[in-house]
């Protein structure tokens, strides 16, 4: 977080971003601190994670940091540069870097444009390219992803859950950014959709060398597809790890919390208990000192009066706890894998081998007659 | 009755079927291929059966129809029987299933806001569903209602009897859904993906909730979840459907430690580990097939990486698996175990 080794290229230095409603008819102004505080510095090529659970502030940092909505205070930095004073104007252009793709692929669309135009319209806007070219890059896109060049002239409402997300997908490739923020892209997915789009995703990650931020709820997806997570509550960052460490070693207690209590498959570990009580207080009035104290296991006095330190913890990870090393001897035991015999084992590794050998055929038969 | 059809009482030889579902098919108008197609389960008193699957697959809608609250039309009840306690629940008129729902069956869903009346306080809510099918007083059905939501564990429950759902969180709404469901003591709860909308730690509280009170009242539970997560957490036995029908079925240590349909294995294949990055996903290619595109023969079969010829000729039927009678896993491909017919093929 120094900024000294890493090659930072999106920032955030102590934002915030408040929402305040008009004043009620009776009492005082009432503000919600969406993101408080928050300084996160994401590196070149990474993908950085963002967890937490409803209204913890994740999809207004993620807005926050293409600036889709400005911060009430703070830097975001992009390159270097503090882009919340930008114009409109000037904004466009660093919109070509900076692209969003959101949960639910069908509301972020125009149900009135075809596919082809939806993909199209960020190489339009931008002015790139002639208009002939902008229609091969449309067709490269959207085979790239995975669907057929001639679904250019459909429109959306025509399309399945997972195929809107990889038109969504497509149009966000269109310019050719540098960093894609994904708020939950896949978890408005079925299953078995869901690990088809997280593998484009880290495909095209790789492919066009891009910066992915993934804010999501699903530890396991995080798990699967982030180098580093950062765990939010209440608006605030809570802890920052690289994501082997933090799997292995959850040192926040909320941390600690969340990974208990996901279900996991296998049945050989029952009884997952609720990792913590109660609700999440509403961020309308968030408690004093530290702000998961009303939850924790922890709490003492001192956590309700005195907000904690984000402190290094070495190893290039935060945590904002005035326990965390107590926390971290008692942290839960890593997950139980599935205990399959070897017979099913071996069923696994067969639908692997020939899944991945059918994907190699059918890759193969759609480049075969389209190249040139 | 087909011999294999309720897929495993067998299996668990102590406990009274409480339910018996054969043969249920079920069609959306216009359409030749039913959306449901013979399935068929028993879940035993006190017992949790889950029922795996996609959108799509049939689990929610079979579960509409055991409740009587199919919309027909559309949909319609092609064949079938759902025999609950001596009676079959397909059959009943309107009025008489409306006396065993709520009462001694009862049904939770995954947004409890849609079934909240927002406009009545929470204890009028609770104490209706007592009133209903209890003949009670007004103060005794408010008492339970309060005793209720005691027991689903509402902070201040005497304070929130007169509140409105609005006013609670989706994890306390939730539990007064389970305490309204359960108000009457129902033999058997069917919840639909009752934590699906709810943040991990709250799903993980509601969990612990539904498996104590389980263990409390004995009631049998029909959990019906898109989760693998929450069906190892909760279920003695499975049902994995798949665009209408049950592809495999058993215990729920036969389908995790030893899955046998390739469809729970793809499925299986593509939730990400939380033990540890293991490359990319084993994903299973293409989608569900639409009401109107059903394939013939078994339904998996285009997107399945095992198919052959002969899975499109006919429709598997649902094998019994494994030695023995009690072995009760079952799977619905012509080609498990995989492992010894795709040595049989290389051969």
């Amino acid at each position: 977080m120094t900024g000294s080794a890493p090659d930072i290229i999106l920032e955030t230095r102590d934002v915030s971003r408040h929402f305040g409603s008009q004043a009620a008819w009776f009492g005082e102004k009432r503000v919600v601190r969406a993101v408080d505080g928050v300084s996160l510095a994401v590196r070149r090529g990474e993908t950085l994670a963002v967890v937490g659970e409803s209204g913890c502030g994740k999809s207004t940092l993620a807005r926050l940091l293409v600036r889709l909505i400005r911060p009430t205070a703070g830097e975001v930095l992009y390159e270097g540069r503090d882009i919340g004073g930008l114009s409109e104007r000037e904004m466009r252009g660093l919109r070509r870097d900076l692209q969003f793709v959101f949960q639910d692929p069908f509301s972020s669309l125009n149900p009135r444009m075809t596919v082809g135009t939806l993909v199209e319209e960020p190489l339009r806007v931008h002015g790139m390219g002639s208009r002939a070219e902008r229609r091969r890059r449309v067709d490269a896109l959207l085979q790239r992803v995975g669907l057929r060049p001639e679904f250019a002239d459909r429109y959306p409402h025509e399309f399945s859950g997972g195929q809107r997300q990889r038109i969504g997908i497509a149009r966000a490739l269109a310019s050719g950014p540098k960093v894609v923020i994904g708020d939950e892209p896949v978890s408005a997915l079925d299953v078995s959709i869901q690990a088809q789009v997280i593998n484009l995703l880290e495909d095209l990650k790789d492919e066009f060398k891009l910066t992915l931020i993934l804010i999501a709820h699903d530890l396991a997806v995080i798990r699967h597809m982030s180098d580093r997570v950062a765990v939010m509550y209440l608006g605030e960052i809570v802890e920052l790890a690289e994501t082997e460490e933090l799997f292995a070693r959850p040192l926040h207690p909320y941390t600690q919390a969340l990974l208990r209590a996901i279900p996991v498959p296998t049945p050989h570990r029952r009884a997952a208990a609720a990792g913590v009580k109660g609700d999440v207080p509403s961020p309308l009035a968030p408690p004093a000192g530290c702000r998961f104290h009303t939850r924790c296991p922890l709490a003492t006095a001192l956590c309700s009066a005195t907000k904690p330190d984000f402190a290094d913890a070495g190893g290039g990870r935060f945590v904002a706890c005035h326990y965390w090393q107590q926390a971290a001897a008692a942290a839960p035991a890593p997950h139980a894998e599935a205990h399959r015999t070897a017979a099913a084992q071996r069923r696994f590794a067969l639908y692997r081998d020939r899944s991945e050998q059918q994907e190699r055929l059918r890759t193969a038969a759609a480049a075969g007659p389209t190249t040139t | 009755m087909p011999a294999e059809a309720a897929f495993d009482l067998a299996a668990v030889p102590r406990r009274q079927p409480l339910l018996t579902v054969e043969g249920l098919s079920l069609r959306l108008q216009d359409n030749r291929a039913n959306i449901v197609d013979d399935v068929s389960f028993a879940i035993g008193s006190g017992e949790t059966l889950a029922i795996v699957g996609e959108s799509g697959c049939g689990k929610s809608v079979t579960a509409l129809a055991l409740m009587g609250l199919l919309p027909r039309p559309p949909i319609e009840v092609v064949a079938g029987r759902a025999v609950f306690e001596g009676e079959d629940l397909l059959q009943l008129p309107p009025r008489q299933m409306g006396e065993i729902r709520g009462d001694r069956i009862s049904m939770i869903f995954q947004e409890p806001m849609t079934s909240l009346n927002p406009v009545y306080r929470i204890g009028d809510q609770v104490a209706e569903v007592v009133l209903r099918h209890r003949p009670v007083s007004r103060a005794e059905a408010r008492g339970r209602a309060l005793e209720m939501l005691e027991r689903v564990k509402i902070p201040a429950a005497v304070q929130r009897l007169d509140e409105y759902p609005h006013q609670l969180s989706g994890g306390m709404r939730q539990r007064v859904m389970i305490a309204m469901a359960l108000a009457n003591d129902p033999q058997l709860l069917i919840a639909d993906e009752p934590t699906t909308a709810l943040d991990v730690t709250i799903q993980a509280q509601i969990l612990e909730l539904i498996r104590t009170l389980q263990q409390e009242t004995g009631t049998a539970l029909m959990m019906i979840t898109h989760d693998l997560g929450v069906v190892a957490e909760i279920a003695d036995r499975v049902a994995v459907m798949y665009a209408g029908r049950i592809a495999e079925a058993g215990p729920v240590e036969a389908i995790f430690d030893d899955p046998q349909h390739p469809y729970t294995i793809g499925l299986m294949s593509s939730v990400p580990s939380l033990g540890g990055r293991s490359g990319r996903l084993a994903a299973i290619p293409g989608m569900v097939p639409t009401v109107d595109a059903l394939p013939a023969g078994c339904r998996f079969a285009p997107r399945c990486p095992f198919a052959t010829p002969a899975c499109s000729a006919a429709v598997p039927a649902l094998r019994r698996l494994g030695s023995g009678p009690t072995s009760g896993h079952f799977a619905a491909c012509i080609h498990a175990p995989l492992e010894a017919s795709s040595a049989e093929a290389a051969s």
